[in-house]
């Protein structure tokens, strides 16, 4: 009887000890490795700007992610047959496979947006850069006005915001900028345009011709001021004697529209009256005839359309004259040479003398030039790819500065 | 018999169905947090954390879902409660974490608001110096530039009224570099005035000796 009651004990122990093996064989648990490099993962994915540059994709991660989370927690330990697999790992694993997925799709897309903003940003500073050179170049840094350094800032801007990281931004401004730039191109050839119009270059021609014929024809001192070029030419009997350079009023390659605008007149005129030393605050002067008749047309035309401002006046006392002192070594739409210069000029000219001032007689001129440069600008840019010291990220470990 | 019946079963199903109750109450308390979270702009400072909270609220919108479409007898929505407390809770902390990312970009857009003033200030004070002999036209347009980068100086303001501190970060820190610039063009245009004037000094005094 006891040797039968301790077989059956014996049978029983290896039964309960069998079972036991058997069922936390069963348990089964989320494998710690795989639940740390999901986290891991969903780490990069931050860092990567999941949210920003695969929004949908890394919506469906987190919210699979987050299911998963609360199962493990609720869940625990699950009993299954051995042959099953680890629904805990399957998920897991199949996790990994799409927050791997949504972090390549963040990390190119990141890339790309990145690449597309450096473009972008390298493009307008080119541009920008051309653009106030060439205007700078002419001379017409007042024609852009207050546009000039608004343009500046928002190419600044864009930068600053590709320094942040903030790449779809940087584009946003970068567009604004470009768009700007264009306009006033478009402006300055609005402005400046006459520059490059054959038909007006050739009157320009024709007026300086008939000047030089005048002069030939009376055996007379005459004047030309070429503003594109900036500089003046006395001729005597039809011949060049003498060119000088000169300064033109602060806003000189407009053409001028009313009084105080900065801008040197074009047209046909007389000198109407020789001002000596004493009689100017500029050296000496030579009084011009304007306005004369074309101009107080042009003006009453242009008030009557509203191209000039209603209260504004047609203006006076343009005069080539010299250099009296650094603070009025300026001009409001004057020429103003050389004071030894304009000694030589007050011995070759008289009262009546004929003086024309156009804006220039070459079709190549320089205004005409930086105008087709600007037209150009498109097409000509150089590659704007990244400088070889910022390459793209592989993953989503780089952090942004911003 | 039927009367025993009905009065055994009476209580098991009040009972069933009082504890099959969705829980809408706690669905729109969550559906509000989110909301709180979104509008104090968790979705632009702290983007990813926004969107597990947003990841949490569909969970628990599809485990009520799910719970809705079984029989009423076996609906069961503890755990959909559960879910949505989470998020509740949740949302709260989000926001602090908010509040704190966006004190830190206030604060570097405040510092770039003061930067971009400070050299503002001092290109004015420059171009206020600026020579006269130098060109009027780039006399002109550095005095309208000057003006620009002074009214600039506004846009960042209202940028930071309307709490955009990135976009206000970023123009301050564009003024104040075209200021910089500004002010190095104008110091440059003055050594050179000084440079000649100091010229001129020296030649007269040769002559007068």
């Amino acid at each position: 009887m006891g040797r039968f009651s301790l077989e059956r004990l014996r049978a029983g122990t290896v039964i309960a000890v069998m079972s036991v093996s058997l069922l936390s064989a069963c348990v089964q648990q989320a494998p710690p490795e795989l639940v740390q490099a999901v986290e891991a993962l969903d780490r990069r994915l931050v860092a990567a700007h999941g949210a920003e540059y695969a929004p949908k994709e890394y919506a469906r991660f987190v919210q699979r992610w987050v299911a998963t989370k609360e199962r493990l927690r609720s869940d625990g330990d699950l009993v299954g047959w051995p042959w099953e697999d680890n629904p805990f790992e399957t998920d897991l694993r199949a996790l990994h496979e799409e927050g791997s997925r949504v972090l390549a799709l963040a990390t190119d897309t990141r890339n790309a947006e990145r690449r597309l903003a450096r473009s972008q940003v390298v493009h307008l500073e080119r541009r920008f850069r051309r653009l106030t050179s060439g205007v700078d170049r002419i001379g017409s840094r007042m024609v852009l006005g207050e546009k000039r350094v608004e343009t500046e800032l928002l190419v600044k801007q864009a930068r600053s915001f590709m320094e942040q990281g903030r790449f779809v931004q940087a584009q946003r401004v970068a567009r604004q900028a470009d768009q700007r730039m264009t306009n006033q191109a478009a402006h300055l050839n609005s402005e400046l345009g006459r520059y490059a119009d054959k038909v007006q270059v050739d009157q320009w021609r024709a007026m300086v011709r008939r000047t030089v014929d005048w002069s030939r024809q009376h055996q007379a001192a005459a004047l030309v001021v070429e503003k594109a070029k900036r500089r003046m030419t006395l001729y005597r009997s039809g011949k060049a004697i003498s060119s000088y350079p000169v300064r033109l009023g602060f806003n000189g390659v407009q053409e001028k529209r009313y009084e105080d605008d900065g801008a040197t007149p074009e047209g046909a005129y007389r000198v109407l009256r020789m001002k000596d030393r004493g009689q100017t605050d500029f050296y000496r002067a030579l009084l011009l005839d304007y306005p004369n008749a074309d101009d107080q047309r042009r003006f009453q035309a242009a008030r009557r359309t509203g191209a000039v401002p209603f209260r504004s006046r047609i203006g006076g006392n343009i005069e080539i004259h010299g250099q009296a002192s650094r603070e009025l070594s300026q001009t409001l739409g004057c020429v103003m040479v050389g004071n030894r210069q304009m000694d030589e000029l007050f011995l070759a000219v008289g009262v009546g003398t004929p003086v024309t001032i156009v804006g220039a007689v070459d079709a190549d001129n320089s205004v005409a030039v930086v105008l087709a440069q600007m037209d150009e600008d498109d097409d000509t840019d150089e590659d704007d790819t990244d400088p070889p010291d910022e390459q793209d990220v592989t993953d989503g470990t780089v952090v942004d500065q911003g | 018999m039927k009367r025993i019946m009905t009065m055994l079963l009476m209580p098991a199903l009040c009972l069933a169905v009082g504890c099959g109750q969705a829980p809408d109450d706690k669905l729109s308390e969550a559906e509000k947090a989110v909301m709180s979270a979104k509008l104090a702009g968790a979705q632009a400072y702290v983007a990813e954390d926004y969107a597990k909270l947003e990841g949490m609220l569909n969970n628990a919108k599809t485990e009520l879902a799910d719970q809705k479409g079984k029989f009423a007898l076996f609906r069961d929505y503890g755990k959909t409660e559960q879910l949505l407390t989470a998020v509740t809770a949740e949302a709260p902390k989000l926001i602090e974490e908010t509040a704190k990312k966006k004190a830190e970009t206030k604060d570097a857009a405040i510092s770039a608001h003061q930067a971009a003033k400070e050299a503002v200030k001092a290109a004015q004070a420059l171009v206020a110096k600026a020579p006269v002999g130098k060109d009027r036209a780039a006399v002109e347009a550095i005095r309208n530039e000057a003006k620009v980068l002074k009214a600039s100086l506004n846009e960042v303001q209202m940028a930071m009224d309307q709490e955009d501190y990135l976009t206000a970060q970023s123009k301050a820190k564009a003024v104040q570099d075209k200021s910089l610039a500004l002010s190095a063009e104008v110091r440059g245009a003055l050594a050179k005035v000084g440079s000649a004037t100091t010229a001129k000094d020296a030649k007269r005094a040769k002559k007068k000796k």
